[in-house]
């Protein structure tokens, strides 16, 4: 049962993104949709994952454009509960 | 402005979906889609688990559209979901980064049971704004409707898609116990064989 895995936009992170992807899938499955945990139990992978993405967002200018789509079209949590109600 | 909207049911509980959701990416058909991120997860104190992510694309486009657009190979998506366990919904909001000065593509998916099939099947329902900007407005419709085109195509293929990972990913979690003690899940095979 070969687990195939998205990679990173940035080469470099993916495996740093897959340690964390394994351990969020395990944690949202075994812990979460059972309601057994409210707290993402992940951060030491994720510190080494997010450090190497924002290094990279800013590399390969996609930091701007990102900022810029948050700001015009935050998706805000009101929002999605509007989007439910209809 | 374009409207796309579609409805699906899969013969699976939500929860199960929830999960497979976050591993739908890569698969066979799916081949558009290059790169997966998560940018930002977040708890809140009613228990929503917020995520944004980052998804790169690469897709052929028509030659006369690359001549309007030049001829960038990679763009970008910004993502926000939100699942709500208590409630038994997955929203996920998207927008394009690139290129959204000539054509943006805003996109809404909800995914929650159904309540026609008593909960073991769950409802997905999908709907995007595709907007192109062109000061020729003859232009403006010629993309609009290549891009509802392309849309669909991708919402179907999509779907298949999704289907096979939901299959695959079934397997794995009955070889690894997972969703042994799923109810629902028994409920669905009882119908199923």
């Amino acid at each position: 049962m070969g687990n195939i895995m998205s990679v990173s936009f940035a080469p470099e992170c993916t495996p740093a993104k897959q340690e964390y992807d394994d351990c969020f899938n395990k944690w949202y499955t075994e812990k979460f949709l059972k309601g057994k945990s409210i707290q993402n139990e992940c951060t030491e992978f994720w510190d080494n994952y997010i450090t190497c993405i924002n290094a990279n967002l800013a590399k390969e200018g996609i930091k701007p454009m990102l900022d810029k789509a948050r700001e015009d079209e935050p998706f805000s949590h009101e929002e999605i509960k509007k989007d439910l109600k209809e | 402005m374009k409207l796309f909207q579609t409805e699906h049911s899969f013969n699976y509980p939500w929860d199960q979906v929830t999960a497979a959701n976050w591993q739908k990416y890569p698969n066979e058909l799916s081949t558009h889609v290059i790169s997966v991120d998560i940018l930002d997860r977040t708890i809140n104190n009613q228990g929503i688990l917020r995520t944004e992510r980052l998804i790169g694309c690469k897709q052929s486009i028509p030659r006369w559209l690359s001549f309007l657009v030049g001829g960038a190979t990679v763009s970008y998506v910004r993502e926000i979901s939100e699942v709500d366990l208590k409630n038994q919904t997955l929203v996920m909001k998207s927008m394009n980064l690139t290129m959204n000065n000539l054509l943006l593509v805003k996109e809404t998916i909800i995914y929650k049971p159904d309540p026609e099939l008593n909960l073991q099947s769950t409802l997905f329902k999908q709907s995007a704004e595709i907007t192109a900007f062109a000061s020729v407005s003859r232009i403006c419709d010629k993309v609009e409707e290549w891009s509802v085109e392309r849309f669909s195509q991708n919402a179907r293929t999509g779907k298949l898609a999704f289907e096979n990972v939901l299959n695959r990913l079934n397997d794995k979690w009955e070889d690894a116990g997972v969703v042994k003690d799923s109810l629902l899940l028994n409920e669905v095979k009882k119908l199923q064989f």
